[in-house]
């Protein structure tokens, strides 16, 4: 919502509908949510914790009380997110770099990064239970490499969570205290260092990046595979990758901060580690495509968002290696192309992954299915008013059109018109896909156990699972061998083949 | 994960047998928080020309008490473990009380070293060689105080006799993260104190 009048706004080059304050005030509280409450918690803690105990072939998480605590965090954290715009929001940017973040008039700051400090614990307890449970309660029968690819994406992920989101803690309690008494350690006038601030911020902001965008492609390698109809390729690479994301994404935070003044060594480092993060997410890439080679390839909803998914993070993927080189990246940082790059991954990557995710598994969880025609309308919008509106950011960041201005000179007008009209395309998709899945709550006929011919064991259950997940112990196989799932007209969904004498 | 080996004892069922790797892993993040803070502590005091500066005074004598006290709990609570393994309910009782009570003893000594300096007027906001002890030491206090609401609820139940010897999940992960605040505690003191 935010984001949509953050658009409106430039629809003109001056004011439009709110005042330089107000929209300053915008675009933070549009950035600070989406990640904090959004696009980090999103598929993990949405889409994993339903799905992960059921792909497993368990009852539960490991924790299920701490799982419980992690929700009510996440709730305390809103909470004080709401709160920070009742004492008068706060205009720092959702990166809230000192010393403007200490020295700011406006009064939500220490509200917004004490939800964001609760939001962090609620993270790590997710992170910490996923890890438990993959150790701990595989099926019998299931080992590393039987796991379906969304496993070790959220494994790789929790692992982020549990080594990153503690800096970032440690960050804002400092930066908290730091406001309250007026010295801390950023503030230079006493010997501290504000560049120190965006190091901590960033050592944990940029492996955040892959804890969004992580759990995405275990979405997406789901996805492919099953509406492919046809075994994931390569198995053993893509898990791989994911770990090695999560490795290298320790090892980058530095390129957010090339024009800080840090050495031109270290720039150099941060550059070529940067864009060695390419590698394992080129690789997956390669599988995808490689997995839907001479298959037989169903185009419904989901398998619509995980081609969407190719296009669009392969765009955000790539743009991201001229960010990563030095040269380019003076020229365009904060500009335009850098909002236009992390929309295409964050958006384009994870929010895309998470609605395919949501198509996918919505049956399952709900028992009931939505019309998959409207689904395809929605998807279709949703992509062309995606890159409508941000694809047009591309060409005014090359163009040198600044991030987060409030006027801007009128040869932008086209675009930025352009780029509104694409958030509004945007919106009617996702008001239509809100409609849809409430309307199948109501009126959606009952989903069978299996309406995709999945092979993993969420699949082998009914739809929804009964309290205990699995009425009986599930039998654990390859989750990515269809060849004994048949489609069966009379319960609209699959079954398994059953195997007579003579076959 | 698939097979028991044969010469596991039965484990009692309430115990979560995922507990400890949880525990552990928890840890491992808090760890984290603490070399994060201790990194930011070496940035600014290696930065400063001179560290203390010009006209403080060292650290208060005291935080030498602390590190004493907090080592005889880590012993302590670790003999009640032991005990609690074997079974023996009044040692299992008496090292666990004796643990809160050196806990309590801990803040407290921390609270004198912090009046100390308050004393001479050195409040944290007076530079950042007084801000990074305070904030350091209360960080650190602060996990105190949450590891002595645990072992509070552990010595209850201990005393209202929940614990056996094949039952006492409480006892064995309190005892982790005391360990752990104790060893924190020795990295920090060691930091504080001799990077001068």
């Amino acid at each position: 919502m935010a984001a949509v009048l953050v658009r409106t706004e430039h629809i003109t080059p001056t004011q439009t509908i709110m005042g330089a304050d107000a929209y300053n005030k915008m675009f933070t509280l549009h950035g600070a949510m989406m990640v904090f409450l959004f696009i980090i918690p999103g598929i993990p803690a949405a889409l994993g914790n339903f799905v992960l105990p059921l792909m497993v072939g368990a009852k539960d998480v490991a924790f299920p009380r701490l799982n419980l605590t992690s929700w009510y965090l996440w709730i305390i954290g809103a909470v004080f997110a709401v709160a920070s715009l009742l004492v008068g929001g706060f205009d720092t940017g959702w990166t809230f770099y000192t010393p403007y973040s200490t020295t700011t008039p406006f009064k939500g700051v220490i509200p917004i990064a004490t939800g964001a400090f609760i939001l962090g614990f609620s993270s790590i307890f997710t992170g910490l239970n996923f890890i438990v449970t993959i150790h701990k309660l595989r099926a019998p029968g299931m080992g590393w490499f039987q796991m379906p690819l969304f496993l070790w994406a959220l494994y790789a992920t929790a692992i982020i969570q549990i080594l990153a989101t503690p800096v970032l803690g440690i960050t804002l309690l400092l930066l908290i205290v730091e406001r309250a008494l007026g010295v801390g350690i950023f503030d230079p006038a006493l010997g501290g260092d504000p560049i120190l601030f965006q190091h901590f911020f960033w050592f944990y902001s940029h492996p955040a990046v892959y804890i969004m965008i992580v759990p995405a492609m275990g979405v997406i390698s789901e996805l492919i595979s099953v509406f492919s109809r046809k075994h994931i390729f390569s198995y053993r690479f893509i898990a791989y990758s994911s770990i090695a994301i999560a490795v290298f994404g320790f090892l980058v935070w530095g390129h957010h901060m090339f024009t800080s003044g840090q050495s031109s060594l270290m720039n150099m480092i941060f550059s070529a580690l940067t864009f060695s993060v390419a590698i394992p997410s080129a690789i997956k890439a390669f599988n995808w495509v490689a997995t839907m080679y001479k298959g037989c390839i169903s185009l419904k909803t989901p398998m619509l968002y995980a081609l969407s998914f190719l296009f669009l993070f392969a765009i955000g993927g790539l743009t991201g290696l001229f960010l990563g080189s030095l040269t380019t990246n003076v020229h365009l940082h904060d500009t335009y192309f850098v909002v236009a790059h992390f929309h295409y991954v964050m958006f384009g990557g994870t929010v895309i992954a998470f609605l395919g995710g949501l198509h996918y598994w919505w049956p399952k969880m709900t028992g009931k299915m939505y019309s998959d025609r409207q689904g395809q309308i929605a998807c279709f919008l949703i992509f062309i008013g995606f890159n409508l509106t941000f694809f047009t950011q591309f060409i005014m960041g090359t163009h040198g059109m600044p991030r987060r201005y409030f006027k801007y000179s009128e040869q932008f007008t086209t675009l930025h018109v352009l780029s509104t009209v694409g958030t509004y395309v945007l919106l009617v998709g996702f008001l239509l896909v809100a409609y849809y899945l409430i309307d199948s709550l109501v009126r959606g006929p009952k989903a069978p156990s299996n309406p995709w011919g999945g092979a993993s064991l969420e699949w082998q259950t009914t739809s929804p699972p009964p309290v205990e997940n699995f009425s009986q112990p599930p039998i654990v196989g390859d989750p990515y061998d269809y060849g004994d799932l048949v489609y069966d007209p009379e319960i609209r969904g699959y079954r398994k083949l059953i195997k007579t004498g003579a076959a | 994960m698939t097979r028991q080996p044969a010469a596991t004892p039965p484990q009692d069922p309430r115990v979560n047998p995922a507990g400890v790797f949880g525990m552990s892993l928890f840890l491992v993040s808090l760890a984290v928080l603490f070399t994060a803070s201790l990194v930011s502590y070496f940035v600014i005091r290696f930065r400063a020309e001179q560290w203390p500066p010009p006209g403080m005074p060292g650290l208060p004598f005291g935080l030498w008490w602390s590190t004493l006290i907090i080592l005889i709990s880590s012993v302590t609570i670790q003999l009640g473990l032991w005990s609690a393994k074997k079974d023996m309910q009044a040692a299992m009782k008496a090292f666990l009380s004796m643990t809160l009570l050196l806990g309590i003893a801990f803040l407290f000594n921390q609270w004198a070293n912090w009046s100390d300096l308050l004393k001479i007027e050195i409040p944290p906001t007076v530079n950042l060689y007084a801000f990074t002890f305070y904030t350091l030491t209360g960080l650190h206090a602060a996990h105190v105080i949450g590891g002595l609401i645990l072992l509070s609820v552990v010595c209850y139940k201990a005393f209202k006799g929940n614990y056996g010897s094949q039952y006492h999940p409480g006892i064995t992960y309190s005892a982790m993260y005391w360990h752990f605040l104790d060893v924190v505690w020795v990295v920090l003191f060691v930091s504080l104190k001799f990077s001068f």
